[in-house]
């Protein structure tokens, strides 16, 4: 558990270094998670303890948005005055994006097996 | 001492230190868990939702100001950026049962993520949705602790971004089952991989609880799409703004 943690801060740290200093368009966490990617990709395999944290991380994923989607105590005029463009511009782009997104990854895949 | 006065000492120390923040969000988040496994998951008991809309009225009937909640909070929140880093491990996972289909995956992702910019900028801001609004649209489809940080440097507001990015989550993993047998998709990994663009950590988690394939193909998505959005969409929208 500890060990696994220790990774993720390594990688974390790394990744805010190089986006301080090297690439500061990108966020350090995602620096930090493309070396990890990579870094995995040269290793081969996950060890158990970086599983053991990144399974935990992801069950309880939504809990750590929370303290910062609060802020919407900030933004409730602003958010009911445009109630009804917030909620289709989600509603509508919801159904198109992932509608769009299956339908390329079908016509693709079936090229790809026809040939 | 008076009974009252020391509540009232007490009342002040706790909330003053991080503690109370860190307690309610648990404790919310807790509840919404309790509720959504006794409603037998139902998409519409999202835990998050609940979490945060109990938290919100909380702190808004003891009327104390975000920014004395965040302050306590802000534990929580700083374990975003690891929990990012750690989204390393479902995406090695994906690509090493990628098994050529790589390009529709790649062109299906480019696809996904311009059609959810410019359907959510251009339905909101036509409806009269100003540009602080619309801005923090682009990254909504990302999932939400990269999303954030675009938000940042693309100069527009992280929380509402974070807001929106969340109700995508529980919209798509509410919708998508339709959207995807509507269009007859039978394939597993390519309904995954869908629920992944379109509706990132909530609809990837609710891809695993359906399929295991679904599921590893939903956070290979995510995870690509995070890291090709926070290069691409500030691109985007210095375009457009």
């Amino acid at each position: 558990m500890i060990s696994g943690l220790v990774q993720i801060l390594l990688f974390q740290s790394l990744g805010e270094v190089i986006s301080k200093f090297v690439l500061p368009t990108l966020p350090g966490p995602v620096i930090g998670l493309v070396l990890l990617v990579l870094w995995l990709v040269l290793r081969k395999e996950v060890n158990e303890h970086l599983a053991t944290v990144a399974d935990g991380f992801s069950q309880y994923f939504g809990l750590l948005f929370v303290p910062a989607a609060v802020g919407v105590v900030l933004f409730l005029p602003q958010l009911k005055a445009n109630a009804l463009a917030i909620i289709c511009a989600l509603v509508g782009s919801v159904v198109l994006t992932i509608g769009s997104s299956a339908i390329v990854v079908r016509f693709l895949s079936s090229k790809v097996s026809d040939e | 001492m008076s009974e009252k006065h020391s509540i009232v000492e007490i009342w002040v120390y706790l909330s003053g230190s991080p503690l109370f923040a860190l307690f309610i969000t648990l404790a919310a988040y807790q509840i919404g868990l309790w509720v959504y496994k006794s409603t037998k998951q139902n998409p519409l008991a999202n835990p998050v939702a609940i979490a945060i809309i109990l938290v919100a009225t909380v702190i808004q009937s003891i009327d104390m100001p975000y920014s004395s909640y965040f302050e306590g909070a802000q534990f929580i929140h700083f374990l975003l950026g690891s929990a990012t880093v750690s989204l390393a491990i479902p995406i090695y996972r994906g690509l090493s049962s990628l098994k050529g289909r790589s390009i529709p995956l790649i062109f299906s992702l480019i696809a996904g993520g311009l059609v959810s910019i410019f359907s959510a900028v251009n339905i909101a801001s036509l409806l009269g949705a100003g540009s602080s609004i619309t801005g923090a649209m682009y990254p909504k489809s990302v999932t939400a602790p990269i999303a954030m940080g675009i938000a940042e440097r693309i100069g527009v507001s992280p929380t509402l971004t974070a807001i929106f990015a969340v109700a995508t989550g529980i919209l798509g993993a509410i919708l998508a089952p339709f959207v995807l047998n509507a269009l007859g998709m039978k394939e597993w990994w390519q309904r995954g991989f869908a629920i992944g663009i379109g509706a990132h950590g909530i609809g990837t988690s609710r891809a695993f609880s359906i399929h295991p394939e679904a599921g590893t193909y939903a956070s290979l998505a995510m995870g690509m799409n995070g890291v090709i959005s926070a290069v691409a969409i500030p691109i985007i929208y210095h375009l457009f703004n």
